[in-house]
This record gives C-alpha cells, structure tokens and sequence, in this order.
C-alpha cells in the first residue's frame, strides 16, 4: 500500500514538475516574420505566447516594418533576435534592391537597435551587384551582421564576391536539390541554409534519402524555420514545430539537436550581445 | 438619335375577332409573346454587315383579334441607333409576313421588335440578339473547348454501392428533407442546402444550430468533385454527407439517433435500398444514410448554360452566336490575362485542388482557419475515408488520392477551388462568404494583395489590373455559366 502510495506521488509530481515535455526538442525557428498587417490580429503578448508555447527556444525575427519586432525582443529578449529587413512594407519585396532610400532607413534603424543581421531580403541573380544592395552588403559588414538571403545560387554568389567573409543565411535553401545545396556548403565554409517553407525533405516523417545524405554530411549548417508570412501563419508555429521535431526524429539524436536548435543558437545567440 | 427606319405592312385583309385557320408558330422559330399575341420568327443566316430577312408568324390569343399589321424594326440600346436600312414587311398569308432588307451594321447586341396592330392597339414585341463573335484565335479555341462538353458522361461511385439506384436515390431524397435526424429534430439538410437557394444557404457564413465558420457550398455537381469541404476533409460525397449529421453546430447527432430514426421511420425504405434489414451496427447505419444521401445529391447536376452553347458551337466550327459579347469578352480574359483557367479548367471549371489566393483566414481573433493544412489531417484520423472499411470498392482505385495525399506547409491557408458552374447563384463568395457579389470577386482579383501571398507561391496570382469594363465583361461571362433559370437537372 504503501509502495502504491509512493509511485501515485511520484507520478504525481512528475506530471506537475515537467509541463514541457523531456524529450520535446527545443526548436530555434529561424525564418520567422511580424510585419505591419500582423500587429493588432496577433498582438505582442499573444505572438510571445505562442512561441512559447511551441517549446522555441529562440527565434529569428524579421519584420517589413522594422518596429514590429522591436516590440517583440523588448517583450521578451531572452526569445526573440531581431534581424532588420530592408522593407518599411511588404510591397518593398520585388523594388527595394533599386530603391535607394531604403539605405538611409537601413542606417537609420541600425543606428538606433542591435541585430543579428540584415534581411531576409529577396535577391535574385545581376540585382545582387546594383549599388542598393552593394551598399546593404557594407552596412553588414562594417557591424559584422548576418545577411539573410532568400536568393538564387548565382545571387549568393555574388554577395560572397562582395565580401568573401560574408555568413549568409540562405533562406529556405534557395529552394534548390539538395545536391546543388551541398555544392554550395562545401564551396562556402559561411553558408548557412533554412528549410523554411519546404516539404521536399520529408515525407511522411521519414527525411528523404538525398537530403539525409547532406543533412548527415553538414549537420551544423541548417536551421528550421516557419515563414510566417501572413499574420494567420503565426497560428502555424506550434504545427510547424511539431512537424520538424517529427521528421528530425528520423535522424541521429546528435544531428536532430543541431538542426532544431543548437545550430541557430551557436551562430546567432552570441551577436546579440551585449543588449 | 439616328433616324429610324422601318418596316411596315398593313394587311387589308377582312379583321376577325378569331382565327379562321390552325394558327401555330413553327416549333424551331424563335418565340415571343405579349398579352394578346404569340409570335414566332426565324432569321436567315445574321452576320455583321449582311442584309438578310425574317420570317414571322403572329398567332392570336383566344379572344384576340387578327393581327391588321406588323412594323419590323431594330436598334442597338447600348449604341442608341437603329439601322441603316429600312426593310419592307410583305404579307405572305393570314398572320404570315416576311421582312427584307434588315441589316446589323455593328457587332453587338441589337433588338429586333416586332409591333403587331390590330383593334387600335399595338403590341411590341422584342427580341434580343447578339451579332458577331469575337475571332478567337487557335490557341484561344483550343482552351475554350476544354470547359466542356456538358454534362460530361455520368458514371455511379464505385465506393458507394448504391450509387444511382434509384430506391437509394428516393431515401435519401427523403433523408435530405428529414429534420428528424438531427439531434435536436429541427434542422435538416436542406436548411443549409435550399433547393430554391441553388442548394446552398445565401449567407455568409453556414448556420444550422449554430454559426460555422465557412460559407455552405452548393451540392450541385457535387458528384464531379475529387475532395468535399472546403478543405477537403473528406475524400467521397457519403463521407462527406455523414459529417454534419455528427457535426455538433450543425444538425448534432449521434450515430445511434442516425440509426434509430432509420428502424423507426424507413426500416421498408432502407430495405429496398439496400436490400437487406437495417443493422444492428450503429455506425455501419450511419454510414449507409450517408450514401443513401450522396445517392441523392449525386442527381443534383446542373443545366446547361449560354456558355455551354457557344462552346458547342465553337466546336463545330459556326460563327454564328447569340452568346453575348461581353460574355466572350470576359472569356477571353477568364482564358487569357486573367489566368482564371489555370485553376478554373475543365468542365466543372475548377481543378478539384485547393489553393491560396489570399483571402484572411481569421475565424476571430486568435483563432483561425487552418483551411487544407487542418483538412489533410482530419482526412487521415476520419474513420470514414477512402482507405476504411466502408468503401464499396474493391478495386482499391478510388482510394488513391486518400493514400497518396500528404500535408505540406503552403497548405495552411489553402482553400478549395470551387466550380463556377452555377456560381450566379451561390453568393456570397470565398470560403467564408467574405465577397458579396460576382463584381466584388472580380475586384478582389483585380486589386488582389500580393502581399498575403508568397514570394515563392503561385507565380500566377498577380492583380490583374483590369478596366471597368473588363471587370463588367469577366462578370458577364461568369454569369453566363448559369443555366437559365438556374436550372438543376436530374442526372438520369
């Protein structure tokens, strides 16, 4: 009876003491946005809550209008890294690499805040060597930031000219094979790839075979991330946590650990500091 | 305005309050009538710059008196002109007359009246017409065709096994009106689903016991779709057909209230549709009610329409139309800048997919619609899908779509794309009813927000940019996919 006893209180306090699950991965969601259209349908303390919520340990915020991630690191700093992209809205997207005011509000803002990097931006192929861009990549440069490139390999390659030393987050792996994929992280011992937006690595939780071969032969160069670009995705966060810790389960405990989380917090934790 | 001309006869025959002989108007002339008069007309070949004439034939109503004259004239209403000729009405015999020398100057839509005279009054009768079709070209042919031909052949589901049987057919007729399979004995099928409403409920949001939060879709034509729902959560029409019945803001029910109203109220019905007694199993009843419903719905197919014509004719090489211009103007740009076939192809003019086209898909604050995403998963946990134990088919092919789906992250949002066979009668518009009319369609696309949309998405859903009158002529056409009267014919 009383060894009964004993295993219902110590049930007990495990269910209590452990809300979070023990073998819940911790996700550092790398491809994250709040722009201008999500501040009022997901406010500040509902968006915090839901990145908590879905067991992130971190996660890389970008906004088109840079003030709405502001408010999300001051709410909680410990969770949010800002990044700053060049747009004031969206519809900067396809015209901002030859608009030449974004660089004044570039500098502006970097002025004013710390962060991780500069983008995500979209960048494709000859735009990456115009003079916005160009003066974009100094900026990085002279503050040591990330650049976040949701680019063509032929862009990439051209930021890399610019400044060999670059790290450069490529977003959602530039949507390439990922023979094509690990050419490029072998080529550049500074790029980093996100599987934003991307189902092609996984099907039914098993990670496909080519991908596996280069997730195995570059564990600590890719990241996770949701993309949420319209304000309803952020309601996607938690789904898409779930679903990356389910297909990350197919492979080595290690290499899961890097990509869902360790990686992210190895490159990005550290630029934030000090705050 | 420009000077009429017309043509005018005045029959010196003897005036007779009835007629002296079998008056009937020629059944392949095309008929008008007005209070006192039945009147038929058939036009020579009518092309744009051709003189050509009509033959009429006037027909008294009971009581009326012999028509004494007929004056035949014809104008643009859009242009406020008339024609240039002046045709002469001959008197061929009793009610009898022929008009030479008519001629349609333009393309576009005439009016040709006809004025019947006879005890001091005169009675206007008009008919409109539609001269000229635009030249399209090959490629622009090639892609109209595919939106038909209509109805495309019938053929019974094969995971249903009482698809197309008729004593199936009558029960679930009569489920679909029966307001006692829902929990509370109030709400039937067709509250949401009105036969006089194009089988959908004109609101913006669906309300059975309560308010859900999609716009109830038609279930004409229902038989032709690859998915059900909006986020197709269910892969087969009886599938579909069970879930509201259990659905608590809809009709809460249970499978055994389903299936107790089934021993108590149809035990014969059933037995003649099924052929053998009502089960002992709950949910084996549940789930034959659903394809006794789907049996039904499955009759609900929609008429042919003004556009189905055109096509037709199109296909068999005729130029002549009465399709409106602006209808195949805004053809035009549906197949063309519009890119609205891309999606809307074939002849249910939709894919059968789902996509994202921008719409918000917040259901309240906090909380939203997760669309296809949601859908794909309730499909796989649904007891009832294509992969269980109540398919009817063996053959294991029509299970292929429920095996083969999986969720992917552009699914979050994604609705799906609806037939626009009938789309006249279905508003309001988009999965949450969120566009009132046909026009506010057209200028969601027109101005359509780029920014809700992915940079890496569909590369075709760009705004369209369109002109006043493009917007008027992509409305014309998607009304002329209705057919008149909003007709649903019963699929044999």
């Amino acid at each position: 009876m009383h060894r009964l006893l004993a295993v219902l209180l110590l049930t007990a306090w495990a269910a209590h003491a452990q809300p979070v699950m023990p073998t819940q991965l911790p996700i550092f969601d790398a491809h994250l946005h709040y722009s201008h259209d999500a501040w009022e349908l997901v406010p500040v303390p509902q968006a915090i809550e839901i990145l908590r919520k879905a067991g992130l340990k971190r996660a890389l915020i970008s906004s088109a209008g840079d003030d709405g991630q502001q408010r999300l690191h001051q709410a909680a700093p410990d969770l949010v890294i800002p990044e700053l992209r060049p747009y004031r809205t969206r519809a900067d997207v396809g015209t901002w690499f030859r608009d030449e005011s974004v660089i004044p509000y570039l500098e502006d803002r970097l002025r004013k805040y710390k962060y991780a990097g500069i983008g995500e931006f979209h960048l494709y192929g000859a735009d990456a060597d115009l003079p916005v861009p160009r003066r974009m990549v100094e900026l990085a440069r002279e503050r040591g930031l990330f650049l976040h490139a949701h680019s063509d390999v032929d862009a990439v390659e051209r930021l890399f000219r610019q400044w060999p030393q670059a790290r450069i987050l490529w977003a959602h792996a530039g949507f390439d094979r990922p023979e094509r994929v690990a050419e490029m992280l072998k080529k550049h011992k500074n790029l980093w790839a996100d599987l934003a937006f991307r189902t092609d690595h996984a099907s039914n939780d098993k990670v496909d075979p080519a991908w596996r071969a280069v997730f195995l032969q570059f564990p600590d160069r890719f990241m996770v991330g949701t993309d949420s670009y319209t304000p309803e995705r952020w309601h996607y966060i938690q789904g898409h946590a779930d679903w990356s810790r389910r297909w990350l389960a197919d492979l080595p405990r290690d290499v899961a650990e890097r990509i869902a989380w360790k990686n992210g917090e190895q490159v990005f934790a550290s630029l934030l500091q000090p705050y | 305005m420009e000077k009429r001309r017309t043509g005018f006869c005045f029959l010196a025959a003897a005036v007779l309050s009835f007629p002296a002989w079998p008056c009937t108007v020629p059944g392949d002339a095309t008929r008008l009538e007005s209070s006192r008069y039945f009147l038929g007309f058939k036009a020579e070949a009518v092309e744009v710059a051709r003189h050509f004439s009509v033959d009429v034939t006037t027909c008294p109503k009971p009581g009326q008196p012999q028509p004494e004259a007929l004056k035949v004239d014809a104008q643009m209403p859009e242009h406020r002109h008339g024609m240039n000729y002046a045709p002469a009405v001959k008197a061929l015999g009793p009610g009898h007359w022929r008009a030479d020398g008519l001629m349609f100057h333009m393309p576009g839509k005439w009016e040709l009246a006809f004025e019947v005279t006879a005890g001091g009054a005169t009675d206007r009768l008009v008919a409109t017409y539609q001269v000229g079709a635009i030249d399209f070209s090959k490629d622009e042919i090639a892609k109209i065709l595919r939106h038909g031909p209509w109805p495309p052949p019938l053929a019974p589901d094969p995971s249903n096994r009482v698809s197309g049987k008729p004593e199936a057919v009558a029960l679930g007729e009569k489920l679909f009106f029966e307001p006692r399979l829902s929990g509370t004995g109030s709400v039937l099928c067709a509250t949401c689903h009105a036969p006089f409403r194009h089988f959908q409920d004109a609101r913006a949001r669906a309300f059975g016991l309560e308010l859900v939060d999609r716009n109830t879709p038609t279930v004409v034509d229902a038989r032709f779709h690859r998915w059900f729902g909006w986020d197709g959560a269910r892969d087969s029409l009886w599938a579909q057909s069970i879930r509201p019945l259990l659905d608590p803001r809809e009709m809460r029910a249970t499978p055994s209230h389903i299936a107790g109203t089934i021993r108590a109220l149809f035990p014969k019905d059933y037995v003649q549709a099924f052929g053998r007694p009502v089960p002992q199993d709950d949910e084996e009843v549940l789930v034959d009610v659903g394809k006794a419903l789907a049996a039904f719905q499955e009759t609900l197919v929609s008429g042919r329409t003004p556009f189905d014509d055109f096509r037709d004719a199109l296909e068999r090489g005729e130029t002549k139309t009465s399709y409106s211009l602006a209808a195949q103007r805004g053809l035009r740009i549906f197949i063309g800048k519009g890119n609205c076939s891309v999606c809307h192809f074939g002849p249910q003019f939709t894919n059968g997919e789902f996509a994202d086209t921008g719409v918000p898909f917040f259901v309240a604050p906090g909380k939203v619609d997760p669309g296809r995403q949601g859908g794909i998963e309730k499909l796989k946990q649904n007891p009832f899908n294509l992969l269980g134990r109540f398919n009817d088919d063996r053959s294991g092919s029509s299970a292929v779509k429920t095996k083969h789906v999986e969720v992917q992250h552009r699914n979050f949002g994604e609705f799906r794309v609806p037939s626009l066979r009938g789309v006249a009668g279905t508003a309001p518009y988009m999965h949450n009813g969120s566009l009132a009319t046909l026009a506010d369609v057209v200028k969601f696309y027109s101005e359509l927000n780029e920014e809700r949309l992915h940079a890496d998405g569909e590369k075709i859903l760009k705004p369209l940019h369109l002109t006043p009158q493009e917007s008027e002529d992509l409305r014309a056409f998607l009304e002329s996919l209705s057919a008149p009267g909003d007709s649903t014919s019963a699929a044999p």
